[in-house]
């Protein structure tokens, strides 16, 4: 017979190859969707690049021709899957960079956004979803609902250009680091919202639980330290969510770069689909799902070491 | 000023922070002041990076290009910087529309006018040490024609053009397979630029964008996509054309950032970031106009005004009486009024009222609804009693609008739309939001009306859009006549009064088909500070003479 930590070792194992193949096929569908999806929708990336010009119908041909545009499309995706195992992105339709240029000077604006967004929000959110489960301050809880709200609801188009105008109307003249910290508070701001509502609901059950009643039993005031002693618990729940609020700040992003003109990966999206860029999209959109794929099996590996009742079940 | 007082408060703030260090009595306090003093000292490093003696200017683009490199990419945008950093073989004069030397001290066009040549000024050195000459010229040409570069605009502008040829070390000779009248405004253009060959070889087509090296009066400092672009003043900059006011740029240094959001724009200016701005929204241009902080320079820019381009393949605008009463069907001053402010004209025809070849005499006529009615129900289409749509036989009167996200075509698509269902028709509005499924909705065909324009001086740009043959023929409207017309005009390189009067025949042929609903001549509204004086703009209405700016102390 198998000792039991080997046998506990080979079921982590087969656990971590399962989650790496889902990962990967994972992966692998957002890339094949936004290849299709981008050549259904998107349009003939051969008139967007010339748009512009003043071209005739034998040029638009011949470039089409050399960016192998005119293969049946079966032909170009098996070609795009080829590259893209070997690591080979493309270039740019319009500017000629490889795309992995492209993707490393973006990723490292994107990330400090999302980095310094997130490093607001997760204090923000645990404030608000706790003092909205504060019972015994009215006025308090109604103000905390009513931000965490308006955190969830407002989009991020809004807030932006409200909180540039203030600090333009404030500061006038010039206002330094305005391209970093505002779109930080923006996007930190309007991640918050979920963040408070899942401390709030942790909260609300963790309240209601037994040890709560036995802490009372044993003398435990109401007030803020039972809500501390509730929120231990509660934050997990919400912890976990960073990986879908990776997902979220990423989507955020794309806003917000446009709104403070910042650059990044999200502008730098949207800009190449509106252009047909198809290679570039196709990068960001590989990375993104990379990452998505990776914090989520980050989130599921620290979920499999912290709780044992999770291991076996793969 | 700031900068100082904050330099000295920080200055006895590390003096105290010394001693607390020495005595360390308190290690909170201590904290505390460190931190106090890093927060100092980075508002004095911000203040670091703005010396008192350059002289500096922030401009803000308003689109973020992918690709700049003028020779291969297509946006107007680049040109906005990349103009000052290149020189051009000719330059064209905004007020007369003539063209006056540049690089070439003089130039000749043969009697067949199939050969060009041009005298070359022997004075002129590019950033980068490499001297200009003819050969220069030519490798720019070849860089621009090679087609593994895939050129989305500056090939095209070339023309019937066959080769280029050094006859001296300071003359060239462009060969041409046709004449072709509008080669003089392609080589006035930075698409068309000159290039140090050395950088164009040294670093090939991927990377030259940043690393552009022209021989102009700013010097191409380094490009961050989606963040900066900087240029530094040439400081031996001293073959200026007739058309710059100053021998030689009074800035050091430019930094133009990019304001895709119009939303932030006008924000931008007035909170400092940027001393000059495109593209305000006309409500904010009326907001900063009544301010003494700010100027608004209205920029007409010549080419094709924003319109509707019909569908005459497929009914009901394949009936020309149909397209007509849609013309006068729609009040356009109205709708410029509405979406555009009092800034931008209402546009007469297929050119821009300030463009070469506008046709005065063939403008397109104002609303006039009873007569489009009376127009409708001759075409066949009558209105049912007690029914808002016009039938004919069995079919309702439908029209689908298809108008891209750009330039305020949707605002205008809307109230057109509204305008065609007042006079008994039904119509769908689809925005593309963006070139590609524009394109893509023109391919399939399934529209009555489509918003297409382009940008450009030389009218030569209408030949795309109504030649039967052309890119753009979205109208899908095909005469041999139109198209002998266009060919003719674009031959036309001897006498400009013969070119003017075949344009505006062309006008005249595209009202008379109502192949087009025109709705406003574009204008850029650009917004600058006080301090920024002698802004001026190339005849291309987009391109800024940076080298004329100045900045009030």
């Amino acid at each position: 017979m198998v000792p039991l930590s080997e046998r506990s070792r080979i079921t982590a194992l087969v656990a971590l190859a399962r989650r790496l193949g889902a990962g990967l096929v994972t992966a692998l569908a957002a890339v094949s969707l936004t290849f299709f999806a981008l050549r259904l929708a998107a349009g003939d990336p051969v008139a967007s690049l010339l748009s512009q010009g003043l071209t005739t119908p034998a040029q638009a041909e011949a470039i089409r021709r050399s960016l192998g545009y005119d293969l049946p499309l079966l032909q170009q995706y098996l070609h795009f899957l080829t590259n893209l195992t070997r690591g080979d992105l493309g270039v740019s339709l319009y500017s000629g960079q490889p795309v992995a240029a492209i993707l490393s000077s973006q990723l490292a604006s994107t990330l400090q956004l999302a980095t310094l967004s997130l490093v607001f929000a997760l204090p923000l959110g645990i404030l608000l979803g706790s003092i909205s489960s504060w019972k015994t301050r009215p006025t308090a809880r109604r103000i905390a609902t009513t931000l965490s709200g308006l955190a969830t609801s407002l989009p991020v188009a809004t807030t932006g250009v409200i909180s540039l105008l203030i600090v333009s109307l404030l500061a006038r003249g010039r206002v330094r680091g305005i391209q970093l910290w505002l779109p930080a508070l923006v996007l930190g701001f309007a991640a918050a919202g979920p963040f408070a509502r899942a401390v709030h609901s942790g909260l609300e059950s963790s309240l209601s639980s037994p040890f709560i009643l036995a802490a009372k039993a044993r003398g435990l005031r109401r007030g803020r330290r039972i809500y501390w002693h509730a929120l231990r618990p509660a934050l997990p729940a919400a912890i976990a969510l960073i990986s879908l609020e990776a997902a979220f700040l990423f989507a955020g992003t794309v806003v917000t770069e446009t709104v403070f003109s910042r650059p990044g990966l999200g502008r730098t999206l949207v800009r190449s689909i509106l252009q047909a860029d198809f290679p570039v999209a196709q990068g960001i959109v590989a990375l993104a799902a990379l990452i998505y794929v990776g914090s989520q099996m980050l989130a599921d590996g620290l979920g499999w070491v912290l709780d044992p009742r999770l291991r076996g079940s793969g | 000023m700031i900068c100082r007082a904050l330099g000295d408060i920080s200055f006895s703030y590390l003096l105290s922070l010394h001693g607390k260090m020495q005595l360390l009595r308190r290690p909170g306090t201590w904290r505390w002041s460190l931190g106090g003093a890093a927060l100092l000292l980075g508002l004095l490093s911000g203040c670091a990076a703005d010396p008192g003696a350059e002289r500096e200017l922030n401009y803000g683009l308003t689109l973020a290009p992918t690709g700049i490199d003028p020779h291969i990419n297509a946006s107007v945008e680049l040109g906005i910087p990349l103009s000052s950093v290149y020189d051009t073989l000719i330059f064209q004069d905004p007020d007369t529309g003539e063209f006056v030397p540049g690089l070439a001290v003089e130039w000749s066009i043969s009697a067949d006018g199939l050969s060009y040549t041009f005298i070359l000024r022997e004075d002129v050195v590019f950033h980068d040490g490499t001297n200009f000459d003819a050969a220069a010229v030519v490798a720019n040409i070849d860089y621009v024609r090679d087609p593994d570069h895939r050129s989305q605009k500056a090939a095209a502008m070339l023309g019937p053009l066959d080769k280029v040829e050094v006859l001296s070390p300071n003359v060239v000779e462009f060969r041409l397979d046709r004449p072709y009248a509008p080669l003089l405004d392609s080589l006035s253009q930075v698409y068309l630029g000159m290039a140090s060959p050395s950088a164009l070889e040294k670093w090939g087509p991927a990377e030259y964008q940043f690393h552009q090296v022209g021989t102009g009066p700013f010097r191409f400092v380094e490009y961050l996509p989606n963040d900066r672009l900087v240029l530094e003043r040439n400081p031996d900059y001293a073959w200026a054309p007739e058309i710059y006011r100053r021998d030689s740029p009074a800035i050091d240094r430019i930094t133009f950032r990019f304001y895709e959001d119009p939303a932030t724009r006008a924000l931008a200016l007035e909170g400092g970031q940027v001393d000059i701005i495109g593209e305000l929204p006309h409500l904010e241009a009326d907001r900063l106009a009544k301010s003494s902080d700010f100027n608004i320079d209205p920029v007409p820019i010549p080419g094709q005004p924003l319109q509707l381009i019909f569908n005459t393949a497929r009914a009901p605008t394949d009936d020309v009486t149909v397209r007509q009463a849609l013309v006068l069907g729609v009040d356009r001053s109205r709708i410029v009024e509405t979406v555009f402010g009092g800034y931008s004209p209402v546009a007469a025809g297929p050119l821009s009222a300030n463009s070469f070849g506008f046709a005065a005499d063939s403008a397109f006529p104002e609303f006039d609804p009873e007569f489009a009615s009376e127009l409708l129900e001759r075409a066949g289409w009558t209105l049912p009693d007690g029914s808002d749509v016009r039938r004919m036989g069995d079919a309702d009167l439908q029209l689908a609008l298809v108008v891209p996200p750009w330039g305020s075509n949707p605002e205008v698509g809307q109230l057109v739309a509204s305008a065609w269902e007042q006079l008994g028709a039904r119509v769908t509005l689809t925005v593309a939001p963006g070139f590609g499924p524009l394109n893509e909705a023109r391919a399939q065909g399934e529209y009555s009306a489509i918003g297409m324009n382009s940008f450009g001086t030389d009218p030569d740009l209408l030949r795309p859009f109504y030649d039967s043959e052309g890119f753009f023929n979205w109208s899908d409207y095909r005469d041999p006549e139109l198209d002998a017309l266009l060919d003719a005009a674009a031959e036309s390189f001897t006498s400009l009064d013969r070119r003017e009067q075949l344009y505006q025949d062309f006008a005249a042929q595209v009202r008379d088909q109502w192949l087009i609903l025109p709705v406003r001549d574009y204008v850029n509204l650009v917004g600058s500070s006080q301090k920024v004086e002698g802004l001026r703009f190339s005849a291309q209405g987009w391109f800024p003479y940076l080298n004329d700016l100045e900045l009030r102390p």
